[in-house]
């Protein structure tokens, strides 16, 4: 898996490193069971200090979606945390009435809402590119 | 936790006015790494120069390793590793000469760590002359002599300014790997927001003699906000210092720019209840963006 750093942006290192991963867990491009690499060798792939990966794993760790095996390394949770089927599915169409809401307020229409939606399914299941990361930045 | 590097109420200046470091006091422990940041003439070059013992403070006290570094210089600089943009290595010195030297200087001189520099840094020719080196090959010549003895704390100051960005990530890569290896705390002082955020660790911002702002770094990003609110009638700079969680006001054309300690929707429910600005835009800002609001300029309208 590669990650992507960017120092400017509006996100906090740690946190972009976590959503990530997350997204990367979410898309199935890690799977259980699955290692990461040490947050040292992470820190210096990435050229950051090693306490802000190391965060970021505390972090998921916390949220359960990795897990640390003293001696063997860090690894994607066995069991993913999965809140309430029912209030997970009412956050999430919570979510969906917000963006759909949103994108109305700024002039769109639904073919384009449902273009975005794939372009965020591509990237989440295929892993971001390059390409989808300088887009970003001049967003 | 052990100290490595403390200041208590130093002040420091050159000739008359007020001092340029006007009551510092700064703890620096073990495993930290400090980010000095600050405008040209903030002190940051001062603060470091205390710390190592070149120049004496005023009033207060410096402590490196719990000794003066005035009183034991010796003892003091054998601890730490020093790197410096304006640092000038002796010109007709020859690279191997320079390690010579300091392999003799410092018992604890560890010759793998400078080989795997020298290497790294490609730096083949040892018999090559201080003068005939790039900017960029000099640094990296002044980073071996700096921590091949192992240094419990690291001190740079500006240590990548005037380098390409190729060798200032080279540099930060070193710095990164070593603290990784060794454990060895850093306080460096730095121009570029991006290398800031990528050491990461502890902020301390210098303005006007003082420390303004002393925080984590992730802390500082996600706990404060910058609201920027449109100038109305009835509406004064004064008003809006006067709010709790507010760090600044200045004066941005016809807004003004405000520093808050606090959740961006927060900050603006607290602008709406008790100036009743409605039109505010509240927002949290990356580390550049905060570093101007905090230590810039005003900018007036033009007088019409």
């Amino acid at each position: 898996m590669q990650l992507f750093i960017r120092p400017g942006d509006d996100l906090p290192i740690y946190r972009q490193i976590m959503r990530q991963i997350m997204d990367a867990i979410a898309g199935g491009r890690l799977t259980a069971g699955d290692q990461l690499p040490s947050h040292r060798d992470l820190s210096e792939q990435l050229v950051i200090a090693p306490l802000t990966v190391k965060k970021a794993y505390d972090e998921l760790e916390a949220l359960g979606y990795i897990g640390t095996q003293r001696g063997r390394g860090t690894f994607v949770a066995a069991r993913l945390p999965r809140a309430a089927a029912a209030v997970q599915i009412a956050q999430i169409e919570e979510a969906a009435r917000a963006l759909v809401s949103q994108a109305y307020l700024a002039g769109m229409r639904l073919p384009k809402i449902v273009e975005l939606i794939k372009d965020a399914d591509r990237e989440i299941s295929a892993g971001p590119t390059l390409h989808d990361r300088k887009e970003r930045n001049h967003r | 936790m052990t100290e490595l590097l403390g200041l208590r109420d130093v002040v420091r200046g050159f000739g008359g006015g007020t001092p340029v470091l006007n009551g510092i006091t700064l703890s620096v422990q073990r495993e930290e790494i400090v980010g000095l940041l600050g405008r040209n003439g903030a002190g940051k070059t001062t603060l470091l120069h205390l710390a190592m013992g070149m120049l004496h403070p005023h009033a207060g006290s410096v402590r490196v390793f719990g000794l003066s570094p005035r009183e034991h210089p010796v003892a003091v600089k054998k601890r730490i590793g020093y790197v410096a943009e304006d640092q000038v290595l002796p010109p007709a010195a020859a690279i191997g000469d320079l390690f010579a030297l300091h392999r003799k200087l410092f018992p604890s001189w560890d010759a793998a760590l400078e080989r795997q520099l020298t290497d790294r840094f490609g730096l083949r020719d040892l018999r090559r002359t201080m003068r005939t080196l790039s900017k960029g090959e000099a640094r990296q010549v002044a980073l071996v002599c700096a921590v091949c003895h192992r240094p419990g704390l690291l001190i740079l100051d500006e240590p990548a300014g005037g380098l390409d960005p190729a060798a200032r990530r080279e540099f930060l890569e070193t710095s990164i790997q070593l603290l990784n290896r060794e454990g060895t705390s850093i306080i460096f002082s730095s121009h570029h927001m991006g290398d800031v955020e990528r050491l990461g660790g502890r902020v301390v911002l210098l303005d006007g003699g003082i420390i303004r702002l002393d925080a984590e770094l992730d802390a500082l990003r996600e706990q404060h906000c910058v609201a920027m609110i449109p100038r109305a009638p009835g509406l004064d700079q004064a008003a809006i210092a006067r709010l709790p969680q507010c760090l600044r006001v200045r004066t941005v054309g016809n807004a003004f720019h405000a520093v808050f300690h606090g959740q961006p929707e927060l900050v603006q429910w607290q602008l709406r209840d008790t100036l009743g600005v409605a039109d505010a835009r509240c927002e949290r800002v990356p580390l550049e963006e905060l570093f101007v609001e905090l230590v810039g300029g005003e900018r007036q309208e033009k007088a019409s």
